[in-house]
């Protein structure tokens, strides 16, 4: 079992923890980054376009995904899980790490995709969110950063057909999970959010009625490399002509007891329902709203452009859902301005999912205790003063997992939870 | 280590080592219904292009099944997209072995 020494363990490789390693690196320091998934990138490599601007997002993220992985202060691992990490005072933390195995030397992968062809396995594709299917042996997307196969053993039936046509001999079965103990002298959470899971509210018929989409798989229907080549009704391949949002699905949600605003899924809604305007210059989009929260600079100019480009904008709240023969969903809702109940069809609703915390990380800290807010976001120590501040000493929180943000203030505090971390390491590295 | 210097391969000595005789029935079954699938698809625009209720009309599947299909065909490059009907509908056509 080897034993290195980094300035910085930063885990969490989204834009946050790719920004944070990068600043370190960047600054002369040595720097671990640990991603759970085969790929960097996060949720940001998966989006269309960002709001306001509507700038490319793979576009600001590849690059700096790709900075990450050359970079040579940053050593990466991906594919690999932190399981303990135990504080032996101030600048001094043990790290036990575990690199779960690929069954594809990553050295030899020259991304070719034939082994990928060759598999007879099919099974959802997680980065499509489903809406296609994925071989056992997979590229995980196509920006994926490192972009090499990986082997999924728990849908494998070992045929041995990916082995027999990979021209590189990449493949290897023998291939066992490898556990490192890392020194680190602090340390950088950026473990992002998970998405509200649309199956805890029934009334929504995600999973049910096919035409119900959530907005993160509208964003894959949106991007250049879309699942479908193109948006497209899930139900039955054809062009949706009306299109609604429901805003808020997960969040300020008193029966999930979950009240918090998620901060970014008005503006993402308008987005896609301008992107979707581009598209589809004939389809209709309506947006229903508690309110819309536009506070970002620039952000409510986007709204108004969207209300200027023909989106319907409905205060009210859908109540009931039904399904047609076609796929077509109809939709009983709560028209506050008019204050009655009314009804309309749409061949696509779109679940604009709320970001909801991921906390999971707290118990690898085995001799600290990581604190979480009352919703089990990373709790900030020091909302106001220090808001990339931990409860424990020389662990700083970055990005969403704190709570909800948006792009800009994710890298914002990114650099500045890397900052704290240059000060806290100079003051106590020895 | 390049392929010809391999002597076995180690998906058989996975298999020996973890005492693997059959892969698990459910994902054979999954797997037989995939291809059966597939081959329908296949058979179904193999001559000419069809949109995804065309063909789910041939091969007495569901449309949503079809199209989650073809669009990991499409992703393998077995299956190409050709043109749009009126009706906003994509005629897709066979284009692997
Ligand atoms: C549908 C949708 C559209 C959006 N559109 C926009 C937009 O247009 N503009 C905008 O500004 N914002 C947008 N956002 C918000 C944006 O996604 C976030 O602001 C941003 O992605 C947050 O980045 P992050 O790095 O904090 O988190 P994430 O992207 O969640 O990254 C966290 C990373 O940490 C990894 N990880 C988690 N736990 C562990 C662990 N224990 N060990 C190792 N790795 C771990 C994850 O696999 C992931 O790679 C959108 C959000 C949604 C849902
Ligand atoms: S066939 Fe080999 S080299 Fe090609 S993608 Fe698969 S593992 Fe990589
Ligand atoms: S051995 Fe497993 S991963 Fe490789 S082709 Fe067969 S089923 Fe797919």
């Amino acid at each position: 079992m080897s034993e290195e020494t980094y300035d910085a363990l930063v885990i969490g490789g989204g834009i946050a923890g790719i920004e944070s390693a990068l600043t370190l690196a960047d600054m002369g320091f040595k720097v671990l980054l640990v991603e759970k998934e085969p790929s960097i990138g996060g949720k940001m490599a998966l989006l269309s376009k960002v709001f306001p601007t509507l700038d490319c997002a793979s576009c600001i993220s590849t690059p700096k995904m790709a900075s990450a992985y050359h970079h040579p202060n940053i050593t990466l691992k991906v594919y690999t899980e932190v399981l303990e990490i135990y504080k032996q005072g101030e600048g001094n933390f043990e790290v036990l790490i575990r690199e779960k195995p690929k069954y594809v030397d990553p050295q030899a992968c020259t991304a070719c995709t034939l082994c990928e062809k060759a598999c007879p396995v099919i099974v959802p594709d997680e980065f499509q969110f489903g809406l296609r299917g994925r071989k056992a042996i997979y590229i995980p997307f196509d920006i994926a950063v490192p972009k090499k196969a990986v082997l999924d053993i728990k849908n494998c039936i070992f045929c041995g057909q990916c082995e027999r046509v990979c021209p590189t001999g990449a493949i290897n079965f023998l291939d066992e999970p490898k556990e490192y103990k890392v020194k680190v002298h602090s340390i950088i959470l950026a473990t992002g959010y998970k998405l509200f899971d649309p199956l805890k509210k029934p009334e929504f018929k995600f999973g049910q009625f096919k035409n119900v989409i959530t907005s993160m798989q509208m964003e894959r229907l949106l991007s250049p490399t879309s699942p479908y080549e193109g948006i497209l009704k899930p139900k039955d391949g054809g062009e949706p002509m009306k299109i609604a949002y429901f805003l808020c699905a997960g969040s300020r949600d008193l029966k999930l007891n979950y009240p918090l605003c998620s901060q970014v899924c008005c503006m993402y809604s308008i987005k896609q329902a301008q992107l979707l305007l581009g598209a589809l210059p004939l389809a209709d989009v309506y947006i229903f709203y508690i309110d819309i929260r536009a506070f970002g600079k620039g952000y409510e100019e986007f709204y108004q452009q969207a209300k200027a480009m023909g989106v319907n904008f409905i205060k009210g709240q859908p109540s009931l859902l039904d399904e047609k023969s076609d796929g077509t969903v109809v939709v009983t809702y709560w028209d506050s301005n008019d204050n009655q109940f009314k009804v309309d069809e749409f061949d696509l609703v779109v679940l604009s999912v709320g970001l909801w915390p991921n906390g999971d990380i707290a118990k690898v800290f085995k001799n600290a205790k990581l604190e979480l807010d009352e919703y089990g976001w990373i709790k900030r120590i020091d909302e106001n003063g220090n808001p990339v501040k931990t409860s424990i000493e020389g662990v700083f929180v970055a990005g969403t997992a704190s709570g909800p943000k948006d792009i800009p203030e994710t890298i914002i505090e990114a650099n500045a939870a890397a900052s704290q971390a240059a000060k806290y390491i100079i003051k106590y590295k020895r | 280590m390049v392929l010809s210097e391999k002597k076995e391969l180690t998906v058989f000595t996975y298999k020996k080592l973890k005492g693997i005789k059959m892969p698990p029935k459910e994902l054979v079954e999954k797997v037989r219904k995939a291809t059966i699938i597939q081959n329908k698809i296949k058979a179904a625009i193999i001559n000419s292009p069809k949109t995804v209720p065309e063909i789910a009309k041939e091969t007495g599947l569901d449309t949503h099944v079809i199209l989650w299909y073809v669009a990991t065909l499409l992703r393998y490059g077995l299956v190409e997209k050709v043109e749009k009907t009126d009706e906003g509908y994509w005629k897709y056509i066979w284009k692997g072995r």
